[in-house]
């Protein structure tokens, strides 16, 4: 035991089959510095070699077996004793034996299921690794590799834009859209606001991403929300009638695919919070959620093939404003059936363009039909359905606001 | 010592904008330092530090204009960086979205621009979607000074690159000058709330400072649609269908005066008139539809203004219409400019309840200009404007405006122009409704008018042929010619009368028809109208048509042979004199009327029509009636005396029995004058009556009376030897001694050498008898050139001998 | 030394206003003195006249109205006297005799006159006589046939040269008289 400064000890290194060409991504390790791993998608095959090489030649290494297992695990900081793991594999890598020299050994989890993404946050941390043990009496040798897993999604079926009617009572009443309530990490939201009744004096309105982990359940159930990003999207006080573009890229920004309630053992849900700033500091904010998901890099690559490279992208995303929900990325078949959706909506909801302010406050069946509509199925739960939604109004004491301080 | 120090709002101003300043510098340093070692992220990264500056809410527009200034100027720097690296093949992946993650919008919206212009510069098949996003995406900024500008710099850098393409030549990526009007149309729109918003921001009591703000910024908005009027894409078509509609849409929406009144001029001043030409009825019904505060008026004046500028210009240019004059030049035939613009600012005047009632008249003016400098020819438009305005007030229930009132001084102007325009008197008497119009202003407004007429069309000589005509302008003329119901009564300054009716007495001359009976026909209306005048006015104003009367009765003398009663009508002519004199008479008037009786007589005398002895005489005798029963001063006696028999002498149609009571009337009536040496020379001048004075009785020969001439002398000898003044005595002595010689030397045979000597020897005698003085000084000299005279005519060898002549 | 001289203007009673073409001959500052016969008849013409030269003399016509005109005037312009008169005052109308005993009286070397508005410049007995006819062309009912005419004289030292301008249809005739004085 080298721990004692004899007997026999061993470097273990485990070699990843094609790693020189394997894609490397940064995962934020327990200590939240980041490390770049190779990169596994779900149902790839985990393949290499385990070298051993001995530190002391000609002395040999006696061993109860070699093994390398494959984890997935869920730590939980508050129970840091208690790892869940969701999978775990092993290979027999040697029989109990003594090795002489340096020794090569190959193993394979083949097509192994990886169902969840790599995720380290305020208070959970999921990760996979490789652990190769050496198995002896007094101390095995033990050698991790945390590898990097994402999980890729296929678009999403229902993808209908966010659409809703906010305000205060006769203070502000504003209607906001996103194009989606799903995006995919290199995605752009694009929305606007429109402004149907201002009476406060707004001095600018961002948009902010705010990320929301949930771990535990019932009584040790913890909440952490972390703001992503805050984005100004309007200067100055608009009027009645103003419309204002919305446009968010999201590439930049250090996200993860929303996770819902991986293992029961914990969520990260995102939401875009719309708030609104008014001259005396008091913020005026509605959260949304949105789902965000991870899309293949290689389908991407091969859907702006033939563009002018990243321009073009931008650019596509630029012209979506005025074309909600068309996503250039979607079938055809997919817009279709969103324009006749919205259709429909305003066949039924024949009054929508002349409905007075005073309809607001009432409960009046249109928005209903209208707010119910627009939203996709997955929000509906945070989403009352009776009228229209109330805003939220912070008391501004100055205190909170030094985040909205301009940027210098 | 206070421990704050007060600062002015300037010097807070500069504090702050020298703050800002600073940051820019150094900010802009780095940026350019970052660019010069390639480091792009790190250059963007000062750049949005320096437009972060833009994003202060404690800059005056000016100061926030200085900083803009001096922040875009770096920004330049960066586009050249970018447009180089651009030419080199060194793209920047992803560029349009990365500065997309600034945080702040303003600084990200600068940054955008100035990344969208280098793509689309390096590659103009983005141009059409660049353009369109940067457009939406400048939405962003909704305070209005922020957004002003940064939708300036958006304008200001795509000015080069907008597409200018005719729609069917273009290329859908590239864009078309469609995609360029939208464009503009809306950055203009934005801009244009952006700056109507200013206004109702802040406390009311700052609207003044407000204002004054607004109209600094004015520029930036208006700049937009100079851009539109750069594009020469923008055909009338493209103007008519899209381009004005939109802006009209825009200027009218905004229901804010001063962006109206300010846009509506900029679409005037930037777009050519050929465009205006073809949209007035949409950019007139725009302008009827303004707030109440937009002064319409002085947008449609502008606008009329321009466009009769406009077809001068063309002037000499090929008429558009060839043989075709009527129609005014550049203007399209199918345009028909003056009856759009009447019919459409009557719409104004009508739907416009708050216009001022001077702007209603006002735009009449304009009106008129317009109608002079484009058809001029075209009187019946300017009556048009007459009646339209004489509706206005009926219905403004005006019945008389005050001349100083603004409503007055508008409508003098508009009486005015016709006035200037023509300097024709006779077309400005075409316009059926001046009078009526001229009705509507005070007392002292018509006079004004009145005399304004009345001088232009004696500058311009202007001839009024025809009797309608006359009595036209005569009642034009009315406050002049006699007193009105609402004259002020106060008492008249006799000077300024004077002045005027001399210049209605001018006036006179100018009614003048080849026609005789034409001519006498204006004579008697014109009578008729200045005799109402009373006694002050007609001493002025009849005296002329006297005159006019004795030169019309030459006329028929001198066409006798081809009018057979003109010996009536020159009776008649007479008949109108006498009576028009009579009422010189019974304004209490002597002299003038003495003057024009004896004037009278002597075109009688001169006329010879039947009967004319018989009226000369009355003339004659009426001048000696009123010699005796109203001229009293004796100066005036003999200025009087003397004219009469200066005219009687003159005078040859009278028979013996009418004129040698008149002779010897004249000689008595000269030796009754009141003092000695008027008596004295009366009598002297009544001499020649005999010598030289004509009649039928010595066949209109002059009459010779030897003896008379002498009886004449002589009382005058005797009249100065009663002279108490010696130096009068002497004075009188030398007057009549040349008298003497005068008719000694046409032969009088009364007359001898031995009288004349008798004459010279009591002169001889008395001179030296004279105190020296300058009086005895020049009667010496005047005996001594009498002397020198004789002395003269001595030696010319063919005068009458005078043998025998003591001196 | 230039002098105008001219008359019988008779405006507003008989003439409108002086012949345009005189109007624009006669600009002020280059005339010294202004010798009229009379008959002006209204303040306006007066001050026309003063607008042309600061020194106007005038002598009261058949036709003027203001008494502060005197019947006859002399005036001294360089070396000789003028003398002025309007001559309706002198029986028979423009006899030269008669303005002969004018002159005689007057002892001047130059005697001016009007009243029968027909321009006349002659020399009698060594003096000179001038006529400048009406300025106006006014009517006169012994003379249908009015020429509408004025005198400058350029006065150097003993001689007078006469300028008479006449308007002849609508021509401006100028014609020049020297007169010397012994």
């Amino acid at each position: 035991m080298s721990f004692f400064g004899f007997g026999q000890s061993a470097e273990v290194d485990i070699y990843l089959d094609g790693q020189e060409t394997r894609k490397k991504v940064e995962v934020k390790g327990e200590d939240n510095k980041k490390e770049l791993l190779y990169l596994y998608y779900d149902g790839e095959t985990i393949s290499g070699k385990v070298n051993v090489s001995l530190k002391k030649a000609g002395s040999k290494l006696e061993h109860q077996g070699i093994k390398i297992e494959f984890i997935g695990q869920i730590e939980l900081f508050y129970d840091r004793g208690n790892h869940h793991e969701f999978i775990s594999l092993v290979r027999e890598l040697a029989r109990p034996g003594e090795m002489i020299a340096h020794t090569s050994y190959p193993f394979d989890f083949l097509n192994v299921e990886k169902p969840f993404e790599v995720y380290t946050g305020a208070n959970v941390r999921l990760r996979y690794f490789l652990k190769v043990t050496i198995i002896r009496r007094l101390a095995d040798i033990v050698k991790e590799l945390d590898i990097a897993v994402h999980t890729l999604s296929s678009y999403p079926e229902m993808n209908n834009s966010i659409k809703m009617e906010v305000g205060i009572e006769d203070c502000l009443h504003i209607e906001f859209e996103y194009n989606k309530s799903k995006y995919h990490l290199k995605d752009v939201i694009v929305g606007k606001i429109y402004f149907l009744l201002v009476r406060i004096k707004i001095k600018h309105m961002e948009i902010a991403i705010i990320k929301r982990e949930t771990t535990g359940m019932g009584p040790n159930m913890f909440t952490e929300n972390e703001t992503i990003a805050k984005y100004e999207i309007m200067d100055g006080a608009p009027v009645k009638g103003e419309s204002i573009p919305i446009r968010v890229f999201l590439a930049g920004y250090d996200l993860t695919p929303t996770m819902r309630d991986i293992n029961k053992k914990f969520s990260v849900r995102y939401f875009l919070n719309l708030v609104l700033m008014d001259t005396e500091d008091r913020r005026y904010f509605k959260q949304q959620e949105i789902t965000l998901w991870r899309k293949g890099e290689k389908v991407r690559k091969q859907m702006h093939g033939g563009n002018s490279g990243n321009v073009g992208n931008s650019m596509s995303q630029a012209q979506q404003q005025n074309e909600q929900n068309y996503d250039p990325n979607e079938s055809n078949n997919v817009r279709s059936q969103e324009s006749e959706h919205l259709q429909e909506d305003v066949f039924r909801d024949g009054k929508v363009t002349s409905r007075s302010i005073d309809n607001f406050q009432g409960q009046d069946p249109n928005i209903k039909v209208m707010t119910q509509s627009s939203v996709s199925e997955n929000d509906v739960e945070h989403i009352p359905q009776t009228k229209i939604e109330n805003m939220e109004r912070e008391a501004g004491d100055g205190q909170n606001d030094s985040s909205n301080e301009p940027e210098k | 010592m206070p421990s704050t120090q007060q600062i002015s709002p300037v010097e807070e101003q500069e504090k702050l904008l020298d703050e800002a300043l600073g940051v820019v510098k150094v900010q802009a340093f780095q940026m350019k330092r970052c660019l010069d070692k390639m480091k792009l992220m790190d250059a963007l990264k000062h750049a949005s530090a320096m437009l972060t500056e833009l994003r202060t809410s404690l800059l005056s527009p000016k100061s926030y204009y200085e900083l803009y200034m001096a922040i875009t100027d770096e920004l330049r720097h960066m586009e050249l960086y970018l447009l180089d690296e651009f030419q080199k093949g060194r793209k920047v992946t992803d560029l349009y979205e990365l500065v997309q993650y600034a945080g702040n919008i303003v600084p990200r919206l600068y940054l955008l621009i100035t990344v969208g212009i280098v793509y689309i510069k390096s590659n103009p098949q983005l141009k059409r979607d660049i353009l369109k996003d940067l457009v939406e995406m400048c939405r962003g900024v909704q305070h209005p000074l922020r957004g002003l500008f940064l939708r300036n710099y958006l304008l200001q850098c795509t000015r080069n690159v907008l597409p200018d393409v005719p729609e069917e030549e273009s290329n859908l990526a590239e864009g078309n000058v469609r995609d360029s009007i939208d464009f503009v149309l809306m950055n203009f729109a934005e801009m244009n709330k952006l700056w109507v918003r200013m206004q109702h921001q802040g406390h009311s009591r700052e609207r003044q400072h407000r204002e004054k703000e607004r109209e600094e910024l004015r520029i930036l908005v208006g700049t937009n649609l100079v851009r539109l009027s750069q594009l020469e894409s923008v055909n009338l078509e493209k103007y008519q269908k899209i381009v004005l509609p939109g802006i009209l849409e825009q200027v009218v929406s905004c229901k804010d005066s001063i962006a109206q009144e300010y846009l509506m001029e900029c679409i005037i001043q930037v777009f050519p008139d050929e465009f205006h030409l073809q949209t007035l009825n949409p950019f007139l019904k725009s302008c009827a539809e303004l707030e109440p505060g937009v002064k319409v008026k002085n947008i449609v004046i502008s606008l009329m203004e321009r466009l009769a500028t406009f077809s001068q210009r063309c002037e000499g240019a090929p008429p558009n219409n060839i043989g075709d004059s009527d129609y005014p030049p550049g203007i399209p035939s199918n345009v028909q400019l003056f009856e759009i613009f009447s019919d459409q600012v009557a719409s104004i005047i009508a739907n416009r309840q708050d216009l001022p009632s001077e702007d209603m008249i006002s735009l009449q003016v304009a009106l008129v200009n317009l109608a002079h400098k484009c058809y001029p020819k075209r009187v019946d438009y300017v009556d048009k404007v007459m009646l339209n305005s004489v509706e206005v007030f009926q219905r403004l229930g005006l019945e008389k405006v005050e001349s100083n009132s603004s409503v007055g001084k508008e409508l003098q102007k508009l009486l005015k122009l016709p006035v200037d325009n023509y300097n024709n008197l006779l077309t400005l008497l075409k316009l059926k409704h001046y009078p009526a119009l001229l009705q509507h202003l005070d007392f002292y407004g018509r006079k004004y008018l009145s005399i304004y007429i009345l001088s232009n069309a004696l500058e311009h000589e202007t001839v009024i042929p025809t009797q309608e005509q006359v009595e036209q302008a005569l009642t034009l003329l009315t406050t002049v010619i006699s007193d009105q119901s609402d004259q002020p009564k106060i008492e008249v300054d006799l000077e300024e009368l004077a002045e005027e009716q001399s210049l209605l007495a001018r006036l006179v001359h100018q009614f003048m028809s080849d026609i005789p009976d034409q001519q006498y026909l204006i004579l008697t209306s014109a009578r008729k109208a200045l005799a109402t005048g009373g006694a002050l006015r007609v001493k002025h104003t009849l005296p002329p048509l006297i005159f006019q009367a004795y030169q019309l009765a030459y006329k028929y003398k001198e066409i006798k042979s081809e009018d057979e009663v003109w010996e009536k009508k020159c009776q008649k002519i007479f008949q109108f004199c006498h009576a028009t004199i009579t009422a010189l008479v019974k304004a209490e008037l002597a002299e003038l009327p003495l003057r024009l009786f004896l004037q009278g007589a002597l075109a009688i005398d001169q006329i010879g029509f039947d009967n004319h002895e018989t009226v000369a005489y009355e003339f004659l005798s009426q001048a000696f009636s009123l010699y005796e029963d109203e001229i009293s001063d004796s100066k005036a006696q003999l200025a009087a005396i003397t004219l009469i028999v200066g005219t009687l002498e003159q005078i040859s149609c009278f028979s013996e029995e009418n004129s040698e009571p008149l002779r010897t009337q004249c000689a008595l009536a000269a030796s009754k004058l009141l003092k000695k040496p008027d008596q004295c020379r009366g009598v002297a001048t009544c001499s020649h009556l005999f010598w030289s004075g004509k009649s039928l009785a010595t066949n209109k020969e002059e009459v010779h009376d030897g003896k008379k001439v002498v009886d004449c002398l002589k009382k005058g000898l005797r009249i100065a030897k009663q002279c108490m003044d010696i130096g009068v005595q002497v004075q009188l002595f030398v007057e009549l001694l040349n008298h003497y010689i005068y008719f000694y030397e046409k032969g009088n045979d009364q007359i001898t050498v031995q009288v004349l000597n008798q004459v010279i020897a009591k002169i001889k005698e008395e001179l030296p008898n004279l105190e020296s003085s300058d009086e005895a000084e020049q009667i010496t000299k005047h005996f001594n050139n009498t002397l020198e005279h004789l002395k003269l005519s001595i030696n010319s060898s063919e005068s009458v001998s005078y043998e025998g002549l003591e001196f | 030394m230039l002098v105008l001289v001219l008359g019988d203007l008779h405006i507003p009673h008989r003439c409108s206003s002086l012949p345009a073409k005189f109007k624009k001959l006669l600009v002020p500052g280059r005339i010294q003195h202004i010798l009229c016969t009379g008959n002006l008849c209204t303040k306006e013409s007066y001050d026309y006249l003063k607008t042309l030269a600061s020194d106007v003399h005038v002598v009261r016509g058949d036709f003027d109205d203001n008494l502060n005109y005197p019947e006859q005037k002399v005036v001294t312009v360089g070396q000789f006297r003028i003398g002025l008169s309007h001559g309706h005052q002198v029986v028979p109308w423009g006899d030269p005799e008669s303005l002969a005993l004018i002159q005689r009286q007057l002892d001047v070397d130059i005697l001016i006159s009007g009243h029968t508005h027909r321009f006349e410049a002659y020399e009698h007995e060594n003096k000179f006589y001038i006529n400048p006819g009406s300025a106006t062309g006014a009517y006169n009912a012994l003379d249908i046939q009015i020429t509408p005419s004025f005198v400058l004289m350029d006065i150097q030292n003993t001689t007078v040269v006469t300028y008479v301008y006449q308007l002849v249809g609508d021509e401006v005739k100028v014609e020049r008289i020297e007169y010397k004085k012994n």
